[in-house]
C-alpha cells in the first residue's frame, strides 16, 4: 500500500506544469532523436545534458528519462519504414517490421510497435515500483565487495548473452576497460595513460567515447549508406489497425517481451538490444506462429518492442538503488545527478523520495504522451524521415560538437571525440560491436575500484567475497552463468560437427 | 624539524587572521564596464559553483557590477587555473580560487604550466569550511584520547573523499599529529564514502561538518574533533583538534584570484567590493547553509596565507604519497 501511496505523491509532482513540461520536452526530443537513422538515446541525452545544468534535479532527471524511453519508441520508426534502425535496439524490431512495410502494411507495424512499447513501458515501470524499495533496503548492507560482485554478473551476463562473434565482443570490453584506466588513479592518484596532456588527467568523458561511438561514426557511416537518399514510406491511415486476429495475437508477445527485457534490463550492463534480442529469439520458440516470423509478424515486431522498452525502464532499478549504471546511458544519468550533489544508491529513496517517486511517475504520464505522439501524430515522423540528409547530418555533428563542448568547455573534448568517431567508423567497417566498448568502459573503473577498496578493507585478504553472504551469492550465480555459457557453446559446436557429419556421409553416399 | 614546521600551520593561520587588520584603500563599487568572468574549477552545482554564483548574483544587484560564472573543471582545477594566468589582467577574468589547483597541485604534479604565486593576483579571501573526524557509535570512542589508545593497537580504516582532496591530507595530518598509521580508503566524493561508514564497512572518515549535523544530531555518527582554529558556531560541541592537544588546522577555504600584473587600485577596489557583499547578512545567511564561516582579508594577507599553504601542506602531500 506504501508504494501506492508513494507513487501517488509521485504523481502529483509530475504533474506540476514544470515537470509535466519538461517530461514532455524529453520524450518529444526522444522520438525526434530516435526516428533519426543511427542516433540513439546515447547520443541524445548527451546534447541535452548541458541543458539539465539550469533545472531544479527532478524536471532535469525527468526529461532525461524521456528522452531516454521516447527515443525506444521513435526508434522502431526508421527501422519499419526505411530498415535503418533508429536506435540499435530497433534493428531486432526491423526484422518483421519492415517485411510488414514490404506487403504494404507499415501502419500496422507502427501502431503494434506503440502498442507493444506502451505496454512494456507500463510493465517495466510496474517493476520498479515495487522492487526498487525492497532492493534500496538490501543494497543499504552492500559493501564494496558485492559492489564488485553485482558489476562482475553484469559484465559476464551481458558477454554471455551477447549476439555476434564472442572474440570480437570481448576485445572490445577490454578495450572499454582499457580506456576507463585513463586518468588519475582513484587509489594511488598516480596518472595512468595521460601521455603527458593534463586534460586526459580525468580521464576520458564517457560523453565523449559515446558521441564518438554513436554519433560521429552513425553520421559517417550514413554517408556512404544513405548517399541515394531516403525514400520512406508514406503510411496509409485506412491501413492502420491491426485485424480483430491480429489484436488478439498481441498481449501474449507483450507479456513475454516485457518479462524478458524487464529483468535483462534490470542487470547491471546488459541494455535494451540484448534484451529485445533474447525476447525475439525466445518467442521465435514459444509462439503460436512461429512459422511466419521473418515474414513479417505483428507478434514478432510486438516482442522486441516491448522488450527493450521495459528494460529501458528496469535499466533505473540499478542505476538509482545501487548507483551502478543499468546500461551506458544511464552512466551519463548517474553523472547528471553527481552534478546536483545527489549520488545515486540505496539513500536515494530515502533522502529523494519525492524525486525518485516523481520519476516512477513520470514514466505513466511519458509513455501516454507518447502513445500520443507516435499513434495519432505519427504522420509528423514520417515527414522527419524525408528530411535530406546533407541538411540533418551537418546539423547533429554541430550539436554533437556543441553538446561536447559545453561538457567542460574544452576543445580538446570536441577533437577526441571526432578521432572517436573515426576509429568508430574503422570498427563498424571491421564489425566491431561499439556497446561492449562502452560497457567496458563504463563497467570497468567502477570494478577496479571496488576490488581494491575491498582488498584495502580487509588488508589484504581475498577470502572476503566468499564471506559475505551476498557477494557470495552473486559470484556463485556469476559462476553458473560461465558454465551454462560453456556447456551451451560446447553442444552447439558439438551439434554442428554431428551435422557436419552427417552431411558429408550423405554426400559420400551419393 | 617537520613535527614544527606542521605546529605552524595552525600558529600562521591564526597568526594571518589576527593581521586581518582592514586596510581602508577603496570604496566597495563597480570596477569594469565590461562584464567580470568568475571562472570556476568545478562544474556547475557543486558548493564551489554556488559560491561563485552568489557573488556574481550580488554584485550585480548591489554594486552594479556585470558578473557570470564560468564553468571550466577538469584536472584538479588546473584546467581552470592555466586558463585564468593566461589572461590579461584588467579585472575582467577572475577565479573563485581554492586548495586543489593553487597549494595542492603545486606539490602534487611534477609540472603544472602556471606559478600559483607569480603568474596570480590574489585578491580576496571568502570563507572556509572545516572537516572533522567520524567514528562508529559501536566503537565506544567519543574522545581524541579514546581514539589514539584503540588505533594504536589496531589500525582502523578511514574514508576520504578521494586521493589528495582535502580529507585525505587531513588524515595524513591527523596520522602525523597523533603519532598514528591508519589505513586510507578513497572514494570518489564524500556521499559513497558516508553511504559505506552506514554500512559498516569503514571504522571512521572525514568530511565537511556542515553536510553531517544531521547525522551527529541521530546518532549514527560520532564526531571527535574539527580541524579549524576555532569551533564552528553552528556545532559548538563539537571541539577542534587543537583543543585536546594536538596542533591540526586544515581548512576548504575559497577566495577571489586573477591574473599576474592587476593594478594595485583596482586590486584594493574589487578586493572591499568581495568583502563587501560577504559581509552582508542574507549572503552570510546562505554561506552559513553551504558550511562556509566567512572571514575577510586584504589582498596582502590573502597572498601570504596561499604562499605559507603551499609550504605547509607540501610534507603531508609527500607523506600521502600522491606525488606525481
Amino acid at each position: 500500500m506504501d508504494i501506492l501511496a508513494n507513487f501517488g505523491q509521485g504523481l502529483l509532482t509530475v504533474l506540476e506544469p514544470q515537470n509535466l513540461l519538461y517530461c514532455f520536452i524529453g520524450v518529444f526530443l526522444g522520438t525526434f532523436i530516435g526516428v533519426l537513422p543511427g542516433i540513439g538515446s546515447m547520443a541524445a541525452i548527451a546534447m541535452i545534458l548541458p541543458l539539465t545544468f539550469y533545472l531544479d534535479p527532478t524536471p532535469a532527471l525527468v526529461m532525461i528519462a524521456g528522452v531516454f524511453y521516447g527515443a525506444e519508441y521513435g526508434g522502431s520508426t526508421a527501422s519499419i519504414l526505411l530498415n535503418v534502425p533508429g536506435t540499435p535496439a530497433a534493428s531486432i524490431t526491423a526484422i518483421e517490421g519492415h517485411q510488414l512495410a514490404k506487403k504494404g502494411r507499415a501502419g500496422v507495424a507502427l501502431f503494434s510497435t506503440a502498442t507493444a512499447s506502451f505496454g512494456g513501458g507500463i510493465i517495466g515501470m510496474i517493476v520498479i515500483a515495487v522492487l526498487s524499495p525492497s532492493l534500496a533496503q538490501l543494497a543499504l548492507a552492500f559493501g564494496p565487495a558485492d559492489y564488485f560482485a553485482v558489476i562482475l554478473l553484469g559484465l559476464i551476463a551481458a558477454s554471455a548473452v551477447s549476439n555476434g562473434g564472442a572474440l570480437k565482443g570481448i576485445a572490445m570490453v577490454v578495450t572499454g576497460l582499457m580506456l576507463g584506466t585513463i586518468g588519475i588513479d582513484l587509489t594511488t592518484g598516480t596518472l595512468r595513460f595521460t601521455m603527458g596532456i593534463p586534460e586526459l588527467r580525468d580521464g576520458v568523458h564517457i560523453v565523449v567515447i559515446a558521441m564518438g561511438l554513436f554519433g560521429v561514426s552513425e553520421v559517417i557511416a550514413s554517408i556512404r549508406t544513405n548517399i541515394r537518399g531516403t525514400a520512406a514510406q508514406t503510411v496509409d491511415y485506412n491501413d492502420f489497425y491491426p485485424t480483430r486476429a491480429e489484436w488478439k495475437s498481441l498481449p501474449g508477445p507483450i507479456l513475454r517481451g516485457s518479462s524478458i527485457g524487464s529483468f535483462i534490463g534490470a542487470l547491471p550492463g546488459t541494455g535494451q538490444t540484448i534484451a529485445a534480442a533474447l525476447a525475439y529469439a525466445v518467442e521465435k520458440r514459444v509462439s503460436p506462429q512461429r512459422k511466419d516470423f521473418g515474414t513479417g509478424v505483428v507478434a514478432g515486431v510486438a516482442v522486441p518492442e516491448a522488450a527493450n522498452n521495459s528494460a529501458t525502464q528496469t535499466a533505473f532499478i540499478p542505476t538509482l538503488t545501487l548507483g551502478v549504471p543499468g546500461s551506458p546511458p544511464m552512466a551519463i544519468v548517474i553523472g547528471a545527478l553527481m552534478i546536483y550533489g545527489i549520488t545515486p544508491g540505496p539513500r536515494l529513496l530515502v533522502d529523494e523520495p519525492e524525486m525518485f517517486w516523481g520519476l516512477v511517475a513520470s514514466f505513466l504520464v511519458g509513455n501516454i504522451l507518447l502513445l500520443i505522439l507516435n499513434v495519432p501524430l505519427i504522420g509528423i515522423w514520417v515527414r522527419l524521415l524525408r528530411i535530406p540528409y546533407r541538411y540533418m547530418y551537418p546539423t547533429i555533428v554541430v550539436l554533437i560538437c556543441m553538446g561536447v563542448y559545453s561538457l567542460n568547455n574544452n576543445v580538446f573534448d570536441v577533437w577526441l571525440t571526432l578521432v572517436i568517431g573515426v576509429i568508430g567508423y574503422l570498427m563498424r567497417l571491421f564489425r566491431f560491436e561499439p556497446a561492449p566498448l562502452l560497457l567496458g568502459f563504463v563497467l570497468g573503473p567502477m570494478m577496479e575500484e571496488h576490488l581494491r577498496r575491498t582488498m584495502l578493507l580487509s588488508r589484504g585478504d581475498p577470502m572476503v567475497f566468499l564471506e559475505r553472504p551476498i557477494s557470495a551469492t552473486l559470484l556463485a550465480i556469476t559462476a553458473a552463468i560461465i558454465v551454462f555459457a560453456l556447456y551451451s557453446t560446447g553442444r552447439n559446436r558439438r551439434r554442428a560437427r554431428a551435422a557436419h557429419r552427417q552431411a558429408q556421409q550423405e554426400g559420400s553416399k551419393q | 624539524m617537520r613535527q614544527d614546521r606542521r605546529t605552524l600551520i595552525g600558529v600562521g593561520l591564526a597568526a594571518l587572521a589576527l593581521a586581518a587588520a582592514p586596510q581602508a584603500m577603496a570604496e566597495p563599487g563597480a570596477w569594469s564596464s565590461a562584464p567580470v568572468r568568475i571562472v570556476v574549477t568545478f562544474p556547475p552545482g557543486g558548493t564551489s559553483d554556488l559560491v561563485a554564483r552568489l557573488l556574481a548574483q550580488h554584485l550585480d544587484t548591489d554594486f552594479g557590477q556585470k558578473a557570470v560564472v564560468d564553468n571550466r573543471p577538469g584536472a584538479a582545477g588546473t584546467v581552470a587555473a592555466d586558463y585564468v594566468a593566461q589572461q590579461a589582467g584588467d579585472g575582467t577574468t577572475l577565479i573563485l580560487s581554492n586548495n586543489a589547483p593553487f597549494t595542492i597541485s603545486p606539490t602534487r604534479f611534477k609540472s603544472i604550466p602556471y606559478d600559483t604565486m607569480g603568474d596570480f593576483t590574489h585578491i580576496a579571501y571568502i570563507g572556509a569550511a572545516a572537516p572533522a573526524l567520524f567514528v562508529q557509535p559501536s566503537s565506544g570512542i567519543t574522545s581524541l584520547a579514546d581514539f589514539v589508545a584503540q588505533v594504536k593497537s589496531d589500525p582502523m580504516t578511514y574514508g576520504s573523499s578521494g586521493v589528495g582532496s582535502i580529507s585525505h591530507i587531513l588524515g595524513e595530518a591527523v596520522d602525523a599529529a597523533l603519532g598514528i598509521e591508519s589505513i586510507h580508503v578513497p572514494y570518489q566524493g564524500s556521499a559513497p564514502a558516508i553511504q559505506d561508514f552506514r554500512a559498516g564497512v569503514l571504522d571512521s572518515f572525514y568530511d565537511m561538518v556542515g553536510q553531517n549535523r544531521a547525522m551527529i544530531a541521530d546518532g549514527e555518527a560520532v564526531a571527535l574533533a574539527i580541524a579549524a582554529t576555532e569551533r564552528d558556531p553552528q556545532s559548538p560541541d563539537l571541539p577542534t583538534f587543537r583543543e585536546q592537544g594536538y596542533d591540526v588546522v586544515i581548512e576548504n577555504w575559497v577566495g577571489v584570484s586573477g591574473p599576474a600584473g592587476m593594478d594595485p587600485a583596482m586590486v584594493a577596489k574589487i578586493n572591499e567590493t568581495v568583502n563587501a557583499v560577504f559581509a552582508s547578512p542574507e549572503v552570510q545567511a546562505r554561506l552559513a547553509e553551504l558550511g562556509i564561516s566567512p572571514r575577510a582579508m586584504s589582498s596582502a594577507d590573502y597572498t601570504a596565507l596561499v604562499a605559507d599553504l603551499i609550504d605547509t601542506w607540501a610534507p603531508l602531500i609527500e607523506a600521502a604519497g600522491i606525488k606525481e
